[in-house]
């Protein structure tokens, strides 16, 4: 099993009709992912290139296509509070938010209705989600590249950076090692799906024996996860790769690549994040080509 | 976006919190306020008070001398363009109060402590309380005028979307009101400024031109770990325009004795890499004195094969030192010939 998405993944796209939500449709479909439904307000009745069918709202498209079980975001910043509300109380299990750059302020509030709705987010700044040779939703593996890049195995992946859901899955596949399911969780200052949320699912995968995390600089889910594996609540073997060790010396408060990416003193840098998550058990990986040995180290 | 102090006393000011008597000065000269005054230099670095930043001034007399002074001194590199000078206040007691979100509760939290200047560690963080679809102050055992600070400071976090809101010290007087005696705003870039991309000179010689949040950093440690020293951070991200790089180029290759230049990427998801190299090569036409220095660039994802025919190309025409690495080498490998390329083996 992958976790988040399998074969019985019905997506619904909101925003499928902009740049980014009609060429992530494409992506996905060509991947073999079900897409239902899609939602931009004002465009109700039209269909996609592909024929996906176009509603004005989250609850006009749930009533015809009641067995939709994931959303995607892809709305700009300014709508995403309002899309991410209608798939809320619509109870879609899983929404997926790709959209960068969505004010804090509005990320706090999905993350508390979320909550009280018993729903789960991954995002924002979400790449995606992966589950190889099976289903994917989001903006990872574009291009054609997901076949050379990703292939199906036991080991889970969760990163801040998109980017390097890529580059570490490329590296873990070169060396013959499969992934069950990759997951982009974002790096902003606040994110929905943190890596104890993740690696808690991939503890109860049958599919998954070991969880490589990217992390970097900036915020405390690196070390909540470093206090999840000291509580016994993570007991698979996790590898990590921090990065951001270079900004020790830049002053505090400085914004590196990800908005949540801000140098940190103690708690928060990468220093911090490495000697708790080595105290706990999980094993450090210097750069990414050192993760495949240290997967068979313990797999 | 990080405030100057008197940019957030500003906004004190407008969400009505009291801040001292005061003027702002961009150039030595008199002033009309009554002694002793605190001259605040207004910089962004922290720790202002350790550093020399912050002078009282008790006899007009000493006033232009002192000015003259702080208007001169650097704080962690950083000029001051502006001196705040305000009256200095006669408190009781001295508080500390905030709002931020906490990445630990997911949440935005108040911290109040009555040790101010302390900072944050000595404080209570409590959660804010969420309903329907805002938050709202929880009930804090404070004074009357405390919670009205705490109030509007609440109003100035909300309605100027900030990520950190803090007054350290506020202070308490005599007759139980308050003055802020420091601002500390920070303000979401994602409303303030959605196109900010984070540019930081540092002290190296090698320029970088790095993509992806999380795989630049993770480059910037491997280069160190070579012994390069790394001229600037730069990240371009997401999918961007020919003309964003090309800015960026010429902006990271406008430095003067530079030893080499890296561009580096991990696999792309989706990152046109054609599109890219082009404003990187419309950059380095643009910087002069041309760059004859090592160019070693690393990339992988969407049309890379067509990039580097063009970078071929390009380099055959116009003699650039142009060395060109696919997935086949790997991103930290590339950070050491970059290295061994600029200082020689």
């Amino acid at each position: 099993m992958s976790i988040l998405i399998g074969g019985n993944t019905n997506v619904l796209i909101q925003g499928i009709t902009g740049k980014e939500g009609s060429r992530a449709c494409k992506e996905m479909l060509a991947y073999g992912t079900k897409v239902l439904a899609g939602v931009t307000p004002g465009k109700g009745g039209m269909k996609t290139e592909e024929g996906v069918p176009v509603f004005n709202s989250v609850k006009e498209a749930v009533v015809q296509f009641p067995h939709i079980n994931t959303a995607l975001v892809v709305v700009p910043a300014q709508f995403v509070l309002n899309a991410a509300k209608e798939s809320i109380e619509a109870k879609i299990p899983l929404i997926n938010i790709l959209t960068e750059k969505v004010s804090v302020a509005d990320v706090a509030v999905i993350i508390a209705l979320a909550r009280a709705a018993e729903v789960r987010i991954v995002g924002p700044s979400s790449v995606g989600i992966m589950s190889p040779g099976k289903v994917k939703i989001g903006s990872i593996g574009s291009g054609g590249i997901a076949s050379r890049i990703f292939t199906p195995g036991q080991v889970g992946v969760i990163s801040k950076s998109g980017g390097m859901t890529a580059e570490v899955s490329r590296i873990l596949t070169d060396a013959g090692i499969g992934q069950s399911t990759v997951v982009g969780i974002g790096g902003d200052i606040l994110i929905a799906s943190d890596f104890v949320d993740i690696a808690l699912l991939f503890e109860r995968d049958g599919q998954t024996s070991a969880v490589v995390i990217f992390g970097e600089v900036g915020g405390t889910y690196e070390e909540k996860l470093a206090e999840a594996i000291e509580q016994k609540k993570i007991t698979k073997p996790v590898i990590a790769l921090i990065a951001g060790k270079f900004a020790e010396t830049l002053p505090q408060d400085t914004i590196l690549g990800h908005a949540g990416a801000i140098v940190s003193k103690g708690r928060g840098s990468a220093s911090s994040k490495i000697e708790a998550l080595q105290k706990a058990g999980a094993l450090i990986a210097q750069t990414p080509e050192d993760i495949p040995g240290l997967v068979k180290q313990v797999v | 976006m990080k405030l100057f102090e008197y940019q957030g006393k500003e906004l004190f000011k407008k969400h009505g919190i009291r801040v001292p008597v005061g003027t702002l000065l961009d150039n030595v000269r008199d002033i009309d306020l009554n002694f002793p005054v605190v001259l605040k230099s207004q910089v962004l670095s922290g720790d202002r008070k350790k550093k020399g930043g912050i002078k009282i001034v008790e006899r007009k007399e000493d006033f232009l001398e002192k000015l003259e002074e702080l208007f001169r001194k650097e704080i962690d590199g950083e000029l001051p363009k502006t001196i705040l000078v305000e009256e200095k206040v006669n408190f009781e007691k001295e508080w500390y109060l905030s709002f931020s979100y906490d990445t630990d509760l997911k949440a935005p939290v108040i911290a109040v402590s009555e040790y101010g200047g302390a900072g944050v560690q000595t404080a209570d963080v409590i959660p804010l309380e969420f309903k329907l679809d805002s938050w709202s102050l929880p009930k804090l055992r404070v004074s009357p005028p405390l919670q009205e600070v705490a109030r509007s400071l609440l109003e100035l976090f909300q309605k100027e979307n900030a990520l950190l809101a803090e007054i350290n010290p506020l202070f308490e007087l005599r007759d139980g009101s308050f003055i802020a005696g420091d601002a500390k705003v920070i303000l979401d870039d994602n409303v303030a400024d959605p196109s900010f991309r984070p540019f930081l000179d540092l002290p190296g010689d090698i320029a970088i031109l790095a993509s992806g949040g999380g795989a630049s950093l993770i480059n910037l440690d491997a280069l160190m770990r070579y012994g390069g020293k790394p001229a600037n951070y730069v990240e371009y991200s997401g999918n961007p325009p020919a003309s964003v790089v090309e800015e960026l180029t010429i902006n990271a290759l406008s430095k003067p004795g530079l030893k080499g230049c890296w561009t580096v990427g991990g696999t792309a998801n989706f990152t046109d890499i054609y599109e890219t190299m082009l404003g990187f090569v419309q950059g380095l036409r643009k910087t002069s004195p041309k760059p004859l220095y090592p160019i070693v660039v690393r990339r992988d994802g969407p049309r890379q094969k067509e990039a580097f025919d063009m970078l071929k190309q390009v380099a055959k025409e116009e003699g650039y030192d142009f060395h060109l690495y696919g997935p086949e080498t790997p991103m930290a490998e590339s950070a050491k010939i970059i290295t061994t390329l600029a200082y020689g083996a």
